[in-house]
């Protein structure tokens, strides 16, 4: 219980600290991915061929983005929080589990509010919709994993956070979010399949834009994923941890 | 252990990866092909105990490990090396500028430090001996820390220290920015904490406050206990090292 009130507190501060001296303040978690929708759908929309360009590009769009802000917002975590680190015994792991908490919580309203949106854009409503949850579920798993990771190095080798912000939209190209998956040449195929947010991305599409239920084989893909990368992070973070305190 | 024992450490050391090379990037750590990280000492066989109500002074040169063992002893810092034995708990050690929140106004890192700390949220009673204590307007509380001086900052962290009744207070040479008038009146809160019965512990680099107010005290010199004692003498031994 004390645990929770630690992290709401933490997760509260990470709301207030970002959207000071902003105008539209928590609105940017809408705008931001508006803005790219439309330049995809300026430079994408033609060539891809998809009927749907629109519901096919902001079903990836808005999972992109929750991994997008989650790591970024994270990477610098235990950096930012130094002064807190050195004055009171808070467990460390709280400072990422808090950035991606609040990110959550604004991932969730821009579900709803892309869910209520993509009525003007085809979307089928039916209860398959429900399965966009435990999808959630399992990439926040993911995006916590890879976070970890990230932010425990980070404090070690500053450029790996400089590494990421030069890494992220190559990833981003490398995942058929604005292009379909046939448009890749098939001896590079490989590249995408190696690219772990291109299964979660198929999984959330197929949900919010096939209007499909995903095959077991791809549910279970995804969840090995998650489980690896969630293992990956907690492993490489407890090995650093105790370590931090004097490098930040 | 006797029950009444707060504290206990030991031969407890502390070591860190100490970055000796100049690594600070991948390039670095390509180009030299060494390993970048050293693990450096910086307490070594550190062994004392502080009972209940007891007072102890930690007296060093900047850099022989104080803040270290601070930390330690608050239990954010791991010893790899020796028995740590800690029965209570522990206010925030707010030095001066480390803990506070500079983006955010005082009001908003009075809530924060104390959720983080493990009190409830609305607690009013907290908060308002806060605010009393600093003797802060209210004005002043909804700025940004950052706006404050350094005296203002110093008012706000003994104030959010002394509101969480801890069993331990930690007290690391916030007193020394204040001006005359908060000075005094920190000591008086101290000894009325001392008075409590509660446990102490004082990092100082005046040995007059240390002797008054402490009942026993340790030198630190070079990461090591040089003197362990009452606290006048060991006041002697740090007069003479300078």
């Amino acid at each position: 219980m004390q645990n929770i009130t630690r992290i709401y507190a933490l997760s509260k501060r990470n709301v207030i600290l970002r959207y000071k001296n902003s105008l539209v303040g928590f609105l940017w978690g809408f705008f931001k991915p508006l803005l790219y929708l439309l330049i995809l759908i300026i430079v994408f929309s033609r060539m891809s061929g998809i009927d749907n360009f629109v519901l096919y590009a902001t079903s990836g769009l808005i999972f992109w983005f929750y991994f997008a802000n989650v790591t970024n917002q994270s990477i610098a975590s235990i950096i930012a929080s130094a002064g807190i680190i050195k004055s009171l015994n808070v467990p460390v792991a709280f400072f990422p589990l808090s950035e991606i908490l609040s990110e959550l919580f604004n991932f969730m309203l821009t579900i709803f509010v892309f869910l209520v949106a993509m009525n003007w854009f085809g979307i089928v409503y039916s209860p398959k919709l429900f399965l966009i949850l435990p999808v959630a579920l399992l990439f926040s798993f993911f995006t916590l994993g890879i976070t970890l990771v990230l932010c425990a190095l980070n404090v070690f080798f500053r450029d790996v956070g400089i590494l990421w912000t030069t890494v992220q939209p190559a990833l981003f190209y490398l995942t058929p979010i604005a292009y379909p998956e046939n448009l890749i040449p098939t001896h590079y195929a490989f590249v995408v399949k190696f690219n772990p947010v291109y299964h979660f991305i198929k999984l959330a599409r197929t949900i919010l834009h096939d209007n499909a239920y995903p095959s077991s084989a791809l549910w279970l893909h995804c969840i090995i994923i998650a489980t690896l990368s969630f293992a990956v992070g907690y492993f490489v973070f407890n090995k650093l941890k105790n370590q931090f305190i004097s490098s930040i | 252990m006797s029950n009444d024992t707060l504290i206990s450490f030991d031969n407890v050391s502390i070591s860190f990866w100490q970055n000796n090379m100049g690594v600070h990037s991948i390039k670095d750590l390509i180009t030299n092909r060494k390993n970048p990280f050293v693990n450096k000492t910086i307490l070594k066989n550190i062994s004392f105990e502080v009972k209940r109500g007891e007072c102890m002074g930690i007296l060093g040169r900047n850099g022989s490990g104080k803040s270290t063992l601070l930390r330690t002893i608050a239990g954010l810092i791991k010893p790899q090396v020796g028995k740590m034995t800690i029965n209570g708990t522990f206010a925030p050690i707010l030095a001066i500028g480390a803990g506070l929140e500079l983006e955010l106004s005082g009001y908003e890192n009075m809530h924060l430090l104390l959720s983080l700390y493990g009190k409830a949220r609305k607690n009013t009673n907290a908060i308002q001996s806060i605010i009393d204590f600093s003797e802060l307007s209210d004005e002043v509380l909804r700025m940004p820390a950052k706006r404050y001086s350094s005296g203002m900052l110093a008012r706000l962290a003994f104030s959010i220290s002394v509101a969480n009744d801890a069993d331990i207070l930690i007290i690391d040479e916030v007193l020394a920015v204040g001006d005359q008038g908060f000075q005094t009146k920190c000591m008086e809160k101290i000894y009325q904490v001392k008075a409590e019965g509660k446990t102490i512990l004082f990092v100082s680099h005046f040995p007059d406050d240390v002797m008054r107010l402490c009942d026993t005290a340790i030198l630190l010199e070079n990461g090591t206990i040089s003197y362990r004692g009452p606290s006048k003498l060991v006041c002697e031994q740090y007069n003479n090292l300078f």
